[in-house]
């Protein structure tokens, strides 16, 4: 598992595809292929995940990326796709 | 109220001892007689058995240290967030072993199979006898089992296929304590209705993007209606200590979460002082940090009533293990294919009866108006 806590380290395009693999992955071990999910798709919604799996995807998220997160900020609009988790990381990372 | 699990003697002539292994932590949960630790000399070492259930409030000695006979090892509490008392007991006159003699061999086995520690058992003559204990379990309120029970022994023989011993992690002695505590203390019963899951998934979906929820809340806004059940209901969330209810102020409500191979049971402190949302968010909080194995100890201790669901496995029923010191646990259930699903309950008859959990299960199975 790559660890970094400095946005001077973190690619976008590294950090999507990061997440889309262990999307993927989760969803894998659900029996569900989750190769077609687009980087805007909002996860929840396309029904590849249940709670529990994105529930592994956030703390994935926190533990990978050094970036433990609030409760409240556990939200559609922070994390609810690929696109959203990447901003939100890189935002947050840089400020 | 919480009681103090003094250092036993191991012998007459060392007035010290090594902790050479302690096999819990501050916020297990242990039953009588289960072997807590070890302590030695440079003669012998001795198992050191918990005296009575409770939780492991605090301890005050570590493995590799040396302490003196008769301090206070750890407390134990009936609730896992009691207050230990500042001041250490000092052991009482008679109460050490100046009043019991070394067991005999015979003693020792029989000492063993009871799970027992000859500490506090007045010896007649010099050495501690199979008589002596015998008088002394006649005088206890909650007798050990004598060795003609119908209930195993603690100490079990050895399998006569070849194999290895192989010590249990922390979370396995955990599941261990609360199977025993289930087989041994509550009388489990189970039951469980069926209903239409629709009402409940509609109101969940609305909840959750009314909320901009990243998780369907459906199974956290079912616990919280358990709580408010709770409430209306206090028999629910109480336990029964030897003959007497032990009505909880707070309802602590536990939730299992399956962390890969490990099964946590979370627990949300407090939750009759929480509305749907803060509930939601603390539970939010106990499932992942359950999730990255690191729950605080008061987010693993402490249940009053508990929730679980296998839902995710497709499952149609299950009977959940109650958890030390509750008397309901709620099951649910809804296999994908049969459109209806399913909300069961373990419950301790001693307290609850099937009428009680079944207005409960019945209450839960509707959404809030």
């Amino acid at each position: 598992m790559t660890r970094s806590s400095s946005s001077s380290s973190l690619d976008r395009e590294a950090v999507k595809t990061a997440i889309r693999t262990k999307v993927i992955e989760l969803a894998k071990a659900l029996d569900i292929d989750a190769h077609g999910l687009s980087d805007s798709d909002i996860i929840p919604a396309t029904g590849l995940l249940d709670s529990t799996a994105i529930l592994e995807l956030v703390v994935w998220y926190e533990q990978t990326y050094d970036f433990p997160l609030k409760q409240e900020e556990i939200n559609i609009d922070n994390l609810g796709s690929i696109d959203a988790m990447t901003d939100f990381l890189l935002s947050r990372k840089r400020a | 109220m919480p009681s103090p699990l003094h250092v036993p003697r191991v012998n007459n002539n060392d007035d010290s001892v090594r902790i050479v292994d302690l096999g819990v932590k501050e916020g297990d949960f242990v039953t009588r007689g289960q072997i807590i630790g070890a302590v030695e000399t440079d003669k012998a070492v001795l198992d050191v058995p918990a005296e009575r259930d409770g939780y492991v409030l605090k301890i005050l000695h570590r493995t590799g240290e040396t302490a003196s006979v008769g301090s206070v090892l750890l407390w134990l509490g009936q609730i896992a967030t009691e207050r230990v008392p500042d001041q250490a007991p000092a052991m009482v006159a008679g109460e050490t072993r100046s009043a019991t003699g070394r067991p005999t061999a015979k003693a020792q086995e029989m000492l063993r199979e009871l799970g027992l520690s000859a500490e506090g058992i007045p010896a007649a003559g010099e050495r501690l006898t199979v008589v002596d204990i015998e008088a002394w379990l006649a005088t206890q309120r909650n007798p050990a089992r004598l060795p003609s029970s119908p209930v195993p022994a603690a100490s079990e023989p050895t399998p006569a296929v070849s194999g290895e011993y192989v010590e249990l992690s922390g979370e396995e002695r955990g599941m261990l304590s609360t199977v025993l505590w289930h087989r041994d203390r509550a009388a489990a019963a189970y039951l469980d209705v069926e209903y239409d899951p629709k009402p409940w998934n509609d109101y969940a979906v609305r909840y959750g993007e009314e909320n901009k929820l990243l998780l369907s809340p459906l199974l956290a806004l079912l616990a919280f209606r358990l709580v408010e059940l709770a409430k209306a209901t206090p028999r629910v969330n109480g336990t029964i200590v030897d003959d007497r209810r032990y009505q909880y102020h707070p309802v602590n409500l536990g939730f299992t979460v399956q962390a890969g191979q490990t099964l946590y049971l979370g627990v949300v402190q407090g939750a009759q002082e929480m509305n749907a949302a803060r509930f939601i968010d603390a539970l939010g909080e106990v499932q992942r940090h359950a999730m990255a194995h690191k729950l605080r100890p008061a987010e693993s201790s402490g249940a009053t009533l508990a929730f679980s669901s296998m839902a995710r496995w497709n499952v149609g029923r299950h009977i959940p293990v109650l958890p030390p010191c509750t008397s309901l646990i709620v099951a649910h259930a809804a296999p994908r294919t049969s459109g209806s699903a399913v909300l069961g309950a373990s419950y301790d008859h001693r307290l609850l009866s099937g009428f009680d959990v079944v207005q409960v299960l019945q209450s839960l199975a509707r959404p809030p108006a």
